[in-house]
This record gives structure tokens, sequence and C-alpha cells, in this order.
């Protein structure tokens, strides 16, 4: 049996369609005009003990619905969910014994007290023995020399400090499965990497399941062998990393901001792309928000460098920023057939 | 000055947002009026003048307290508080404006939709349901006067001790002891006759009564000649302008932990 | 799964701690405990002010009315000590922060109250103790030991029903954006809990014995210790009504926690 068993899992929320104006606002009162969203609209996998599974999807796409049911705190509207054989929302205490949750923004600890003090409650909470808690305590020095943290209040650490504290805390009591939502957010690279391996670390020493949501395919690509995609409540790719890495590793988003852009300058754009690489070279523009242009390059075809001199020499080119390709874009390209 | 009339119209349209927020206060104020007129029914039991007073007079005065009490409450400590704890203040401080008049027409605003959301209807409940007789004279000319610069005086000593918050994270303690003087001494819970006289003088001269009692007064005894109310507007005057140039002084000390402090 | 026993050790480790890190802001925790000793004694004053005037305040002396307000100073102090955090809930069901009290293994109003522990209530309940205590020498009342049991008992569930006001009227927030006013009715009603419930008649005593029942804060239960002799047979339900309103209030939370599914995507 798996660990985690989700099967045809559907959730349905009912939202009042709000009427307008003052003598609207009476009568929704009265007579609910409601519509009904699936937000999660039949999923259905398994995840083995020991997975670290990254779950990833556009923003309202289903995600946090799904973990929601996961964690016990929503009822499924359909299908069946368990974790580790029991239905979470029907024995939400006893789960959380054996489940850990972190939230990116938002620490679990205590606010005012220092961090060796919340280690010390979750202790009692989680009735978790001494040797566990000194061994566990031990590993997080180790990892990420916790030790040096102990006396700060919560409240005085940075945002990295507190994602080590919030993530250690969540494994003190050695769950089966731990809840990480945007781990790394906000974090600079080398704290963002400190966190990584920290997760591995924790992933190897109980074998602990890790189901990942996040915005960062850095993330992703670091730390999980399985992938999951969500989108519009249904379930657009779950298999090995290695193929979505494949396909988007190497794609950067170029933004460009071009002085007098018009429409005519977009299609000269195109045209001198086209020119020169050959559309078909994974190259796509697509103009964003006001006055920037997004051109999407696969570098293993075209590199970055040759389509940024062609456009600075030819445009009149304001600012430019090189990002990784976006989550919008990952799941509009499995979307468009891309793994099949 | 008119640059700042747009604040108060912004805080008086927040207002009307908060419908829900209106029915509770609504709704809170009649309880009180409830449980007054019941407790001093009772009061009243055993004579029908106490210390001067009908029960009439004495009931219209705590009615009519409570809505003006709700009128004159400014919550501008709460907010100064707020704002200084949460860095806001910042924003002012960069912009090229007077933070007391800010904040005072702010208030303002929100005292006119308090005005209008809560003591118009407690005025009519009070003439139509408990049908209660208003008096009238000279004074109910001279109320919505007395009310302007009750609410100046109001406004200044709140905002005083919202300056409070610069030095300390704890401006509750502060808050609540200003709301129980306040509240208190001002005859807005008991009219003020009832207080023992050694008692009654030494607040004469507190600008406390200068809030509620004085509009109150006119609104009871609307009668007692133009020299008396000349007086009592005087005084209110002249509190007013005392408190709001003490604050102004005030702030001026206190926004100088900010810059040195560094907020 | 944690015990009762559990409970209360996890309760005693975690406010230790709380109290402990508060106490570092010695200047906040005097000022607030003078103001709370002022704000907490402010309708005293009006009885003592009243009580100049007239010689009984329909029928209850000064010093009776001292008992009553003592007795709903104490009965008071637990949901101001113990349930303060309740007042915060629309802050963390707004901001979506309330998430994180689903994810222990733990009762989550316990979670949620044992937050926070306010140590100026603790000024509140000494004076009202004391208060207690001078009047009942006054009054010259027979304390015997079964008076004693039925005086814990009367406050216990007199506590209660205090709680299970504040606390049901703060679960608005899980519904309503605009959840404020209801707290804060709720906390006016509070003011009338030391006034002789025999003022009032009709609808007024109606409601505050049955459906807010504020007479059960304090002045029904005193009622055993001043008048045992004219005692109605309605004080005896006192114990049922505590427990009963907090059966419903926690009905309420229920519902609400439930209801409540958060923000972010």
């Amino acid at each position: 049996m798996s660990l985690i068993h989700i099967q045809n899992l559907t959730k349905h929320f009912k939202i009042l369609n709000r009427r307008e104006g003052l003598s609207g606002a009476f009568r929704d009162l009265f007579s609910g005009n409601y519509r009904t969203v699936e937000a999660v609209a039949g999923i259905s996998f398994d995840i083995e003990a020991g997975e670290i599974v990254g779950y990833i999807g556009p923003n309202g796409a289903g995600k946090s619905t799904t973990i929601k049911m996961m964690t016990g705190i929503l009822k499924p509207t359909g299908g069946v969910i368990q974790v580790n054989s029991l239905a979470p929302y029907d024995n939400r205490i006893r789960q959380a014994q054996i489940m850990g949750v972190v939230f990116g923004q938002r620490t679990q600890l205590w606010w005012d007290l220092p961090v060796i003090e919340s280690f010390k409650i979750l202790k009692e909470i989680y009735k978790v023995d001494q040797k566990m808690f000194d061994r566990h305590m031990d590993m997080f020095n180790e990892l990420v020399g916790l030790k040096t943290l102990y006396s700060q209040q919560v409240r005085t650490l940075s945002l990295g400090q507190r994602m080590l504290c919030d993530i250690t805390a969540s494994f003190l009591h050695n769950p089966q499965v731990v809840f990480l939502d945007e781990p790394t957010i906000g974090l600079d690279i080398s704290v963002k990497a400190k966190i990584r391996s920290l997760i591995k670390g924790l992933n190897r020493e109980h074998n602990t399941t890790i189901i990942l949501t996040t915005h960062d395919l850095g993330d992703v690509e670091a730390l999980c062998q399985r992938i999951i995609i969500i989108d519009k409540g249904k379930i657009l790719y779950d298999g090995d990393i290695k193929r979505v890495n494949a396909l988007f590793g190497a794609y950067r988003t170029l933004k460009l901001q071009i002085d007098n852009f018009t429409e005519s300058t977009l299609q000269q754009l195109k045209r001198s792309l086209t020119d020169c690489f050959g559309m078909k070279h994974g190259i796509t523009i697509a103009e964003t928000e006001e006055f920037w242009t997004d051109v999407t390059i696969d570098q293993a075809r075209t590199p970055l460098s040759d389509v940024l001199s062609l456009v600075m020499n030819n445009f009149p080119v304001i600012d430019v920023r090189i990002l990784e390709i976006s989550m919008e874009n990952v799941v509009q390209k499995v979307y468009d057939g891309a793994l099949g | 000055m008119r640059a700042y009339i747009p604040v108060a119209r912004a805080t008086y349209m927040i207002g009307l947002v908060y419908r829900f927020g209106f029915l509770f206060n609504i709704l809170g104020n009649l309880v009180y009026l409830g449980v007054a007129y019941y407790l001093w029914k009772s009061i009243y039991r055993y004579s029908d003048t106490i210390r001067g007073l009908t029960f009439n007079e004495t009931f219209i005065y705590v009615a009519l307290g409570s809505a003006i009490f709700i009128l004159l409450k400014t919550y501008a400590d709460w907010i100064m508080h707020f704002e200084i704890r949460e860095g806001a203040i910042a924003t002012y401080l960069t912009k090229p404006i007077d933070y007391q008049i800010y904040a005072l027409f702010a208030n303002f605003g929100a005292m006119l939709m308090n005005l209008t959301a809560i003591t118009v209807p407690t005025a009519l409940v009070m003439l139509f349901v408990f049908k209660v007789h208003f008096p009238s004279g000279l004074g109910l000319v001279l109320f919505p006067i007395s009310l302007l610069l009750a609410f100046l005086i109001s406004f200044s000593i709140d905002y005083f001790v919202g300056l409070f918050a610069f030095y300390s994270e704890s401006v509750w303690g502060l808050s609540i002891t200003k709301e129980i003087i306040v509240t208190v001494f001002s005859g807005a819970l008991i009219p003020l006759p009832f207080f023992p006289d050694a008692m009654q003088r030494v607040l004469l001269w507190l600008p406390f009564q200068a809030i509620y009692h004085t509009p109150l007064m006119m609104i009871t005894r609307p009668n007692q000649g133009l020299d008396i109310f000349l007086s009592m507007i005087l005084v209110q005057l002249i509190w007013a302008i005392l408190l709001f140039l003490l604050a102004r002084l005030f702030y001026n000390q206190a926004i100088k932990v900010l810059r040195i402090a560094g907020g | 799964m944690q015990s009762l026993a559990d409970y209360i050790r996890l309760y005693f480790i975690i406010e230790a701690q709380y109290i402990k890190a508060r106490m570092q802001y010695r200047a906040d925790f005097i000022v607030s405990s003078i103001g709370m000793f002022f704000s907490s004694l402010a309708t005293l004053g009006v009885f003592w002010v009243i009580l100049k005037s007239v010689p009984d305040l329909a029928g209850w002396s000064l010093m009776e009315m001292i008992f009553i307000y003592a007795f709903y100073m104490i009965a008071i102090s637990p949901m101001q000590i113990l349930f303060d955090h309740a007042w915060n809930i629309r802050f963390h069901v707004r901001e979506g922060t309330f998430l994180k009290y689903y994810f222990r293994p733990l009762n989550m109003m316990f979670y949620y109250m044992s937050e926070m522990f306010d140590l100026k209530g603790l000024t509140q309940l000494f004076v009202g103790i004391a208060l207690l205590i001078y009047a009942s020498v006054q009054l010259d009342i027979d304390w015997t030991p079964l008076r004693i049991i039925l005086l814990l008992i009367t406050l216990f569930s007199a506590a209660l029903v205090q709680i299970s006001i504040i606390v049901a009227a703060s679960c608005a927030a899980f519904w309503v954006v605009d959840s404020y006013p209801v707290l804060g009715l709720a906390w006016k009603l509070r003011e009338f809990s030391p006034y002789p419930m025999t003022i009032f008649d009709g609808p007024f005593r109606f409601v505050f014995t049955f459906v807010i029942p504020i007479g059960f804060v304090a002045f029904y239960p005193s009622q055993l210790f001043l008048r045992p002799e004219e005692v109605s047979p309605l004080v005896y339900f006192s114990p049922l009504v505590g427990v009963g309103l907090f059966a419903i209030t926690y009905w309420i939370w229920t519902k609400g926690v439930n209801s409540y599914s958060g923000t972010g995507s």
C-alpha cells in the first residue's frame, strides 16, 4: 500500500455570484445564486515512502487545494484519498503526528521565543523521546549549524535563518511525509543552495517522503526525481523529471523593453529573428506586460548571446532582463503536447 | 487647509463600506440606551428629583451622552500607535503634509460618518420610541458649535496620547487610562451633578467636562441665557486651542526621537 | 493523541516560556497593569457615585454591589487571561496565518488560545479577590466549606459563560470580513454583567437571562451568598448554563474552522 494513495479525487467549491449594488446585496442574503468551481477535477496518483515529489502548476491550478486535502484541512467532494491508510480529513489529529508542514512565508514557530524553546515545545507536543530529540538536534546542527541560532528569538531571524529553522523543526518528530510549500521563496542563491542540501540530507536520513510545491524550477531540478504538473484541477504530467528537464532546463526568457514599440516593431522583430535563426529553432515571441516583450529561447538550439546581440544591434533596446523559463510557459508547453 | 478636505471625504466613504459594522454599533448603542433606562428608573425609585435633576433630564443626558460619546470618540491614539508600529508614519513624513492637520481631518471624516450613521438614528429613536421630550431654547442653536469645539478637544487629547507611541511599544495602558479618565470625569457616564461637590469643583478646572458636559448642558438645559452659554463656549475654545498647541509642541519633540532612532 | 494531563502539562510549558518572553517588556507590563486596574474599577466607580445619592440600587446596598462586582471581576479573569487571543482571530484569518493551527496533533482551540496569556488580567483577578474578601467581611458572610465549594463551582461556570460569549462573537471572523463590531458588542455587554438583574423587566430580563446570559456571570450566582433565602430555583442552573453555553460556542468554533479554507492558491 503506498504511503499516499489518491484516486479520482475531486473538490468543488460553491461560490456566490454576487449581485451588484445595494439591492443586489440584499437579495443575496435571501436567495444565493451559486456557481460551482471545480478546484480539483478528478486526479489520481500514488506516492511511495522516500520519494521527493515536485508538485507544480500555475496559481489557481488546484495545488494548494490538493495539499489541503492531503493534510486533512479540506474535505474532498469525491474520490479516495489516503495517507498512511487513513483518510486525512476524518483523522486530523492522528495524521498530524506523522506529518510535517512548512509554509514559505509564515513561520510555524513561536514568534517571541528563542529558537531552542520552540523545538522543546514541539518535542512535548509530538512526544519525541529524549534520545531521538538529541540525535535530531545534533543532526540539524551538523547540517546547518542550528546551535548558533538557539538563543535568538524567532522574530529576530532573517528569512533564510527562519526557513532553516522551520524546515528542521518539521522533521523533528520523524514524520513520514513532509509538505514543503515554497521553501526557498524570497531567498538569495547561497541560502537556496543551503536549504536544498538540507532537504536532501533530511530525506536521506529517515527516508522521509517529501512533497514540494514551488514556483522555483531550480528547487525542482535540484531535489525531485518525480514531478507532477497540475493545471485547472487536472494532472497534466506525472513522471520522471528527466524528461521535463531535458525539455525546459535549457530555456531562457529574454525580456526586452524596446523604445517606440508598435505593432510593426513586433513584426520586424519576428522577421529578423526568423531570418537569422529560423523560428522553428525554439524561439517564441510574445508581448506581455505593457512595454515588455518576451522572447523565449531554447539555448540548446540557439545561444542566448546571439539573439541578444542581434536584437541590440538592430533595435533601440532600453532595458533587458534574462529569466529562466516561467511556470506558466512550462505548463503551456506541456499543454501543447511537448511531453506527449 | 482646503487640501485636506479630500482626506475627510475618504474616511467618510470608508465608513460607507462597513455597513455590517454600523449595524452592530447602532444595536450596541440601543442596548446601552435600554440598560441605562432601566438603571436610572430604578435609581429614581425613591424620589422624583436627585441632585436637582429629574429622571427625564437625567435620561436625556445619559442617552444623548452615549450618542455624543460615540461621535466624539476619535481613535486617533490607536491609529497612531498602529501607524508608528507598522512604519507607515514614514510615508507621511516624506510628504509635504502637516501630520496633525492630516490626522484631524481624517478623524473628522470618521466623525461625520458616525454622525450620520449613529447619532442621528439614536436621536430619532429617542424622539419616537422613548418619546423623550427635548426642551427648546438658545442652547440648541449653539449646540453644533459646542460640539465642534468638543471634537477638537477630544482629538487633541487622543492625539497627544497617541504621540507616546513614538516612545514606547505599549500604548494600550495609556490609552485605556486616558479613556477611563475622560469618560468618567467628563460627565459622559454619569451626569456631573451626581459627583460629590468637592470633586465637581476640581473637575470644572479640567478640560474633560468641556468635551461632554458642556454640549449636553446645551441640549438638556437650553434656556440658561446667552452669557452663561458664551462663557461655556469660551472655556471650550480656550481648551481647544491650548491642547491643540500643546499636542503640536509634543509632536515636534516626539518626531525627533523617530528621526534619531530610525523608526 | 493527547490526554487531558498532556494538555495541562503542555499548557504550563508553553505559557511559562511565553511569560518569560513577555517579562522582558517590563515597562509595558507595568503600564498595562495600571491601565487594567483603572478600567476594571470604572463601573464600580459609577455605582459608588450613584450610591452616594440614593440609599440603594434596586434594593442592593453598596457593599452588596461590591460583592457582586468582585465576583464579576474574578469570573471574567479567565476569559481575559486565557482567551485573549480570540481578539486576533480576524487578523489571522484575513492574512492566512490561521492555517498553521491545523497542522499540529493538537486541539485547535487549545493551540490557538495557548499562544497568548494576558498578564495584565492578573491585576484584575487580584483586585477582584481582594474586593471579594473585603465585601464578605463587611457583609459578615459565613464561609462554611460547603459555601466555599459552591463559590468555586459558580465562579467556574460564570467564567465559562463569559468565555463562551466572547469566543462565540470572535468566531464571526471566520465568515465576515468586518467582524470586529460583533466582538465589540459582546465586550460591551460584559459591562452590564455586574448590574442587578432586578432592575430589568420584560424583554431585557429575558435576553440577559436566557439568550445572552450575562446575568449568570455575576448577579445570579452572587445571590447564593448574599440572599440565600430569596434565591430563585433559576440560580441552581448556573453550572449547566456555563457548560451548555461553552458547548454551543465550541460547536460554532468547529463550524468556523471547517468553513475556513484559507487564502492562497
